[in-house]
């Protein structure tokens, strides 16, 4: 069950500062206010009652303030409403609101000091309480600490040396070492998550090389499996998932990229540091790695609230709990995960343990200000992705080159231009939007995206045009609105009389962005055209289903529209007058933003601005021979260029990450990079904003700055915070991540608080052996490759798991590594077992999550039907890590195995063994198709009973079967039959523990 | 039924020497009657109560159609609204004052005014205590739910119920601990998030009964060719036989001895559940009682009182069923997530339409279940609270729907100790806010009172999760002194 964490109950009182506290028992009337009720007050009624939010219309921040309003009465108590507010009635006092009240002896202590005349300095103000103590563990700059010396053969390593010094400390005595099958199958275990097979147990049992565990460990850390094991710890941390939780759950397709990322990364064995700030700022640190873009999907990890975000607008309090709640996720994920730090405590008050204000907390939130959980494009490719940014530059400077010029035709057009442009912008502010009844033409309906369908106009006679322009079209079907219809990938071509066909307009490389009824034009100067046709190669998503439609398509020769009234053909369509039909694309109708007088005078206001502008544009730019409107042709001729250079380069891969630019999705829209304004929320409540908070970090001492300019853009405040993680001295940072890696090795951290390294967490068993691995880790590579040899070479950790009840009766829990911690299979270890004793399990790595659940009604809130499911489905009979995770539907399977909780971090797994947990080794349909698959396998392999059933042992528990289990096992097999037996043997402790 | 009575004989049989091994364990256990392997070992104080009914309306049902009659309402009916300040709404639905579309009626000694649509209720409004001045901290869905649910807006908290499982532990070891029963038709806000254990031990975590499917529990019956009685009989045997020896070469590990008594408690599970769920001997007036006379009848495709009955109703008659045989915390959802057509109260287009059927068949089968524990000497002992994520506003939106109003709602519980026949702390005129603005009841005082009538102090039940002592009532919750009797 739960085990009892060691933890140290922190001094409430030693951790809180008390503004011009004077220590001492001098008896002076102004010293006890000081010494005495100041404290009380600071913590218990300065939160709401102070000189800003003036709560209930009360400040205690100042003698003068708390004394105006006559709630204190010097001198008399039975006066002094304060007295009545404080002492309870009925065990529930009024203050302080909807908390515990003040205790017997502190109401007595204000009493007294309102008896005695209530003294309070006048220039004393009191401040909220917080901790401003830093002498604490986990603060302290780490050093190399010596090793201890001992004269002892176990204790050859180092590791060794601490934990023997801590044990011989304790008048303990190190247990003998694990057999050699013991030791492969926990080694196999802990570093890639699976079981070693029978002939990888007896190569190693027959090995005679002294280096033979070396060599053994070496196999397994270079295995692409390593990396596969230990993601999963790290997505736990994490809060990895699929989808996104909260109501609705929408699915994440683009997640997995992170997922997958994550387990290249420790594949590759990339540096810590590198690792750390990938996932907070590799697009800023490294712009021209792919890593850098997916990595910050460890910031998009945890879970999005869809209604709060995209339902709600962010001027509402609804809108601002679920993005400040959201911001609350990320800071937390960060701080949590790299520093071993609660930040999160600090949302709504100062952290009541450890130094951290809300002003911190509120930074960090600023540094996240601007990121929202979003897709995100990116190179899978280094070359492409150096060729985009490349590209993307010279396309920056162009476009700032050209804008050079367009401000001088703005400069010399004086006030005139500006006139004429105001003019327009007004007659476009002042129209008012018309939705006509006949929408216009609507395709059939298809039900792959991918299928194509078009439209198209046949003028009369070849005519010279030189516009054609497309009207979307708007209808609230499934509350799609503006743009329903618009194809998400077109093209637009011309055939002329003789049948020559040009395109004119290519948008089926990349999306194209819903355009509401806003036209797109397509300008195609002196155009032979008899005929205009729009095809869209990737249709518009209407419910669960696909279709194009579009409202109007003009075409212009000399201004003139000529395809009013014109003839129409289509691939197909729906017939459904009035609002839908193929004529209704060229009747003149389509929604629009304004009158039709208005938009006319908007064209002439438009004429005169152009006309003006025209002329400006035809004088020769500042010293250049060469006509401003020349250069800026030119410029747009290289631009457009390069912008096809884009378009072809291979297309974008997406990752669901923290991002900054995004398609608008309702109220949920993206920053641009402008950061939000974050405020000192009181009480965590949006609607109590306090003052702006400023980027920065947290304190390390008082004396360290730790705030950063608040003029740093987005990008380069989460460069700042990650540089600061893995600074060389950052005391959290390396001893969080060394101390991670033991406790997946041990079953338990040198310090059993994962997540927590303040005055709530736990203390360290072996303090300097922590600070010895962090040092040895920061300065030696940071390679957990590494950090793993150490670790499991030790002899610590290939002790035997046996009991010893001299060492139990001094040391039951095994804090002080007495012996090998038995360990039961996590959910993932034992469903890949099962694959892969089975021989169903197919080690393809990557790419999206399969189903172990039929999905339904994806349109609204997604249903993971689990018990829908057909566990014979080959495509899910792949490593766990690779399987989709539904947050707010987590695996009933998973979950009763103690799988993590994809809604909160998840430093160690609970292990439990419930009556529900046999049900389901017993009874699911996942143990009992693999059941059958197992008995497939022997059968396959072996053609006697009894090989059989020697071959099923061994593949399960790694040992051969002795005489009196082959006996019983064929026994039951002949009996109730193979597939029977294969699924008993998936109920083994022996299969699910590890020695 | 035919299905799970074949089950029974055939799948209990080939466990029954383990099952009766558990069961003969049980009974010891029941004679201790009490927290047996909880974490509170000792209540707090004596308890009132051992047993919870947590009844969920999801997508938020409206108080002031159906137990907070608003007189205003009628008088001002189709007059612009006006709240006397700036209010926000989910879906900015502020149109005119609208009255309810249901008649209200006194009823009891108490003569607490009822909606008609709850009229079943009228009968037990004497050992109700309604408490009109709950108010959330949320608008939407998902936060308000789990809000509700777990005493957080976030997800990864442990529900109620899971914290009163980790609490107070199991009375009876062949059922699990804390049952859910959701709406067939889909889950509401946030799943089974709602019920998971979070970080507390899956063991406490709610389970999920669906009792119309072929594994109404997940995983109680194995459902492959393969598997026959004698083979499992003989299967479990020989499995705790080589359980028994891996065990007793690794002494001193609790561990290998909890999983051998694992499988004989899911063996006798097995045996229990497929019974605890099986209506078919109850009577024909039980099964009138709880609007289930009409089983197999096809119904309109339009949601209609009948077919809600009978949803609801069996799922309160198996809350029965399964708090007489020893569960400690029932979890009963009207509501499925919020999609169309509605099947859940999230009635924003049509109060007349949706909650009216949905409110018959839930009043039907809560004034069953509360008569049914009561004739039973039950309803002493076993609380049932009434709940929802939030309110409706008094306001019309599109003329006969109504938007959120997480400003104020009504809750309300019975047994256990709980006195009947009272208000306490009441909304406005209007049914926006409370009557009484800076003493409103939230969900903590609620949850902070089951617990107390279980013999838990809230302040005391607690566990560290990441640098926080976390409980269900976070830093909040008074005891609600004034309901109690």
């Amino acid at each position: 069950m739960m085990r009892k964490d060691i933890v140290v109950v922190a001094m409430v009182a030693c951790g809180l500062t008390i503004t011009g506290a004077i220590t001492g028992t001098s008896a002076r009337a102004e010293d006890v206010f000081q010494d005495r009720i100041a404290p009380i007050l600071e913590r218990r009624c300065i939160g709401c009652h102070n000189d800003r939010e003036r709560e209930g219309d009360f400040s205690l921040q100042s003698a003068k303030a708390a004394f105006d309003d006559g709630h204190i009465v010097p001198g008399e108590p039975a006066g002094s409403h304060l007295l009545d507010l404080i002492t309870p009635q009925n065990g529930k006092a009024e203050m302080p609101k909807d908390a515990e009240a003040l205790s017997v002896e502190e109401i007595q202590l204000i009493r007294d000091w309102i008896r005695d005349g209530a003294k309070w300095p006048a220039d004393l103000r009191l401040e909220v309480a917080k901790v401003s103590d830093f002498d604490w563990w986990s603060y302290q700059p780490l050093k190399r600490p010596p090793v201890p010396v001992l004269n002892d053969a176990w204790a050859n390593m180092t590791i060794d040396r601490f934990v023997l010094a801590k044990l011989n400390e304790k008048g303990l005595t190190p247990s003998p070492p694990a057999d050699r099958r013991t030791l492969i199958r926990r080694l196999t275990y802990d570093l890639i998550g699976l079981p070693p097979t029978p002939e990888e147990v007896a190569a190693f049992a027959a090995d005679t090389d002294p280096k033979a565990y070396e060599k053994l460990v070496q196999r397994l850390l270079k295995s692409e499996r390593y990396g596969e094991h230990w993601a999963r710890h790290w997505l736990d941390v994490a809060k990895y998932a699929d989808s996104c939780g909260y109501d609705k759950d929408k699915l994440r397709p683009n997640a997995w990229p992170y997922r997958d990322y994550v387990i290249r990364s420790l594949n590759e064995d990339k540096p810590y540091s590198r690792f750390v700030q990938e996932q907070i700022a590799g697009d800023v640190l490294f712009p021209n790695d792919p890593d850098g873009i997916v990595g910050l999907g460890f910031i998009a990890a945890g879970p999005w609230d869809f209604i709060g975000h995209v339902e709600v607008s962010e001027a509402k309090i609804d809108g601002k709990v679920a993005r400040n709640l959201d911001r609350d996720d990320m800071v937390s994920g960060a701080f949590n995960t790299f520093c071993s730090l609660t930040v999160q405590c600090a949302r709504c008050h100062n952290h009541k343990f450890d130094p951290i204000t809300q002003e911190n907390y509120y930074g960090l939130q600023a540094v996240f200000s601007a990121v929202d959980r979003a897709n995100r494009p990116f190179d899978a490719d280094h070359q492409t992705a150096r060729r985009r940014a490349e590209l993307t530059g010279q396309l920056t400077a162009l476009t700032a080159a050209r804008q050079v010029i367009e401000d001088e035709i703005t400069a010399a057009g004086g006030k005139e231009l500006a006139d004429a442009t105001a003019a327009v912008v007004k007659l476009e502010n002042s129209l008012t939007p018309s939705r006509p009844p006949e929408h216009g033409y609507h395709s059939q309906i298809a039900s792959a995206q991918e299928v194509e369908k078009w439209v198209e106009v046949e003028l009369p006679s070849e005519t010279t045009i030189d516009r054609v322009v497309l009207h979307p079209c708007s209808d609230d079907f499934n509350g799609i609105g503006d743009g329903f219809g618009f194809p998400v990938r077109f093209k637009v071509e011309v055939v002329d009389q003789s049948g020559t066909r040009t395109l004119i307009r290519d948008q089926t490389e990349q999306d194209f962005a819903n355009p509401g009824i806003s036209e797109v034009a397509c300008d195609v100067p002196q155009q032979k055209a008899l005929r205009v046709r729009v095809t869209a190669t990737k249709l518009a998503s209407r419910a669960n289903d696909y279709i194009f439609a579009l409202a109007e398509l003009r075409i212009f020769a000399n201004g003139m529209n000529v395809a009013a009234g014109a003839a129409v053909k289509a691939a197909d369509s729906i017939e459904a007058p009035i609002r839908w039909s193929m004529q209704n694309l060229v009747d003149g109708k389509w929604p629009r933003a304004g009158e039709p007088d208005a938009i006319e005078q908007l064209a002439a206001a438009k004429q005169k601005r152009d006309s003006l502008y025209q002329e400006l544009a035809s004088a020769p730019s500042q010293g250049s021979s060469v006509s401003r409107q020349d250069r800026i042709q030119s410029y747009s001729a290289q631009i457009t260029k390069l912008e096809s250079q884009l378009n072809e380069l291979p297309r974008q891969a997406s990752v669901y990450a923290a991002a900054t630019n995004f398609p608008a999705q309702g109220n949920f829209k993206p920053t641009g990079g402008k950061p939000r304004d974050v405020f000192v929320l009181s009480r965590g409540e949006v609607t109590m904003p306090g003052s702006l908070a400023v980027p920065g970090v947290i304190p390390l001492s008082s004396d360290v700055p730790w705030q950063f300019s608040p003029e740093l853009d987005e990008g380069q405040r989460r460069a700042k915070l990650a540089e600061w993680l893995v600074d060389h001295d950052n005391p959290f940072v390396w001893r969080s991540i060394v101390n991670r890696v033991w406790q997946y090795h041990f079953g338990e951290g040198i310090v059993a608080t994962p997540n927590d390294f303040g005055r709530m967490g736990a203390l360290p068993t072996h303090p300097e052996l922590l600070d010895w691995l962090a040092v040895e880790f920061r300065d030696g590579g940071q390679s957990l490759k590494e950090l793993h040899r150490m670790i499991v070479t030790s002899n610590t950790y290939q002790q035997s798991s046996a009991d010893n009840p001299m060492n139990t009766a001094i040391d039951g829990g095994n804090q002080f590594l007495w012996r090998a911690n038995r360990k039961r299979l996590s959910a993932e270890e034992l469903r890949d077992s099962i694959l892969t004793v089975s021989g169903a399990m197919n080690f393809e790595m990557g790419g999206p999550g399969y189903y172990l659940f039929a999905l339904e009604k994806t349109g609204h809130s997604p249903h993971f039907e689990y018990h829908k499911f057909d566990p014979a489905d080959k495509a899910s009979h792949r490593r766990s890590i690779y399987r989709f995770i539904a947050r707010s539907q987590p695996n009933p399977y998973m979950m009763t195995l103690d799988c993590a909780d994809s809604s909160q971090s998840t430093p160690r797994r609970n292990e439990t063994l419930t009556s529900l947990q046999a049900l389901a080794l017993l009874n699911n349909n996942f143990n009992l198709v693999m059941a059958e698959q197992f008995a497939a396998r022997l059968e396959r392999d072996n053609e006697e009973l009894e090989s059989q059933v020697r071959q099923a042992m061994a593949l399960v528990t790694q040992r051969p079967a002795n005489e009196t289990e082959v006996e019983e096992l064929v026994a039951y097999a002949e009996t109730h039959g193979l597939p029977n037996l294969c699924r008993l043997l998936f109920n083994l402790s022996e299969f699910l523990f590890v020695d | 039924m035919n299905h799970r009575r074949n089950f029974l004989t055939h799948c209990g049989a080939g466990f029954g020497a383990l099952a009766l091994n558990a069961m003969l364990h049980n009974e010891a256990d029941a004679a201790n009657d009490g927290a047996s392997d909880g974490v509170v070992q000792v209540l707090h104080h004596p308890a009132k109560a051992k047993r919870v009914v947590q009844l969920f309306m999801g997508g938020a049902a409206s108080h002031i159609d159906l137990w907070d009659h608003k007189p205003m309402l009628e008088k001002h009916h189709g007059q612009a609204s006006d709240f006397g300040e700036k209010v926000e709404t989910f879906q900015d639905g502020l149109g005119p004052w609208m009255q309810s579309p249901f008649k209200f009626a006194p009823y009891g000694e108490s003569g607490k005014m009822l909606s008609e649509v709850v009229a079943p209720l009228g009968e037990h409004v004497d050992d109700i205590a309604f408490i009109h001045n709950m108010v959330g901290k949320s608008g939407v869905h998902s936060q308000a739910t789990y809000l509700q649910a777990t005493g957080f807006q976030l997800p990864g908290f442990p529900g109620m119920g899971s914290w009163i499982s980790y609490g107070l532990g199991s009375m009876n070891d062949n059922l699990p601990t804390f049952v859910v029963l959701p709406d067939h038709r889909g889950f509401a806000s946030n799943g089974p998030k709602n019920w998971g254990s979070a970080f507390l031990p899956a063991s406490a975590q709610g389970t999920a009964i669906f009792p119309q499917r072929d594994n109404p529990i997940e995983d109680l019956a194995a459902q492959a060719s393969f598997v026959t009685r004698a083979g499992d009989s003989d299967g479990l045997s020989l499995l705790n036989r080589m359980n028994r020896r891996y065990q007793q070469e690794r002494e001193g590990d609790s561990r290998l001895e909890a999983r051998i008594r694992s499988y004989e408690l899911a063996a006798a599970m097995q045996l229990s559940a497929p019974e605890a769920l099986d209506i078919s001997g109850e009577s024909q007036a039980t099964m009138k009682m709880y609007g289930l006379d009409r089983i197999g009848a096809t119904y309109p495709a339009e949601i209609n009182p009948a077919e809600e009955a009978e949803y609801f109703g069996r799922k309160c008659l198996i809350a029965r069923r399964l708090l007489e045989r020893g569960v400690r915390f029932v979890q009963i959802w009207s509501g499925n997530d919020n999609g169309f057509p509605r099947r859940n109260w999230d009635s924003h287009e049509n109060i007349q339409r949706d909650h009216g059927p949905l409110a018959r068949g839930m009043a039907v089968g809560i004034a069953a279940l509360l008569k049914d524990l009561k004739q039973r000497g039950m309803l002493e002992d076993t609380i049932v609270l009434w709940t929802t994520e939030f309110g409706r506003m008094p306001s019309s939106q599109g003329g006969t729907g109504r938007d959120h109003n997480p400003y104020v709602f009504t809750n309300w519980l019975c047994g256990g100790g709980i006195q009947g026949g009272v208000t306490h702390g009441a909304s406005d005129q209007w049914g926006y806010k409370p009557l009484d603005r800076s003493n409103p009841t939230q969900v903590y005082d609620i949850h902070a009172t089951i617990l107390h009538q279980l013999g838990i102090d809230h302040k005391r039940l607690t566990v560290r999760h990441n640098g926080i002592d976390r409980r269900l009532t976070d830093v909040h919750g008074h005891v609600i002194q004034e309901i109690l009797s």
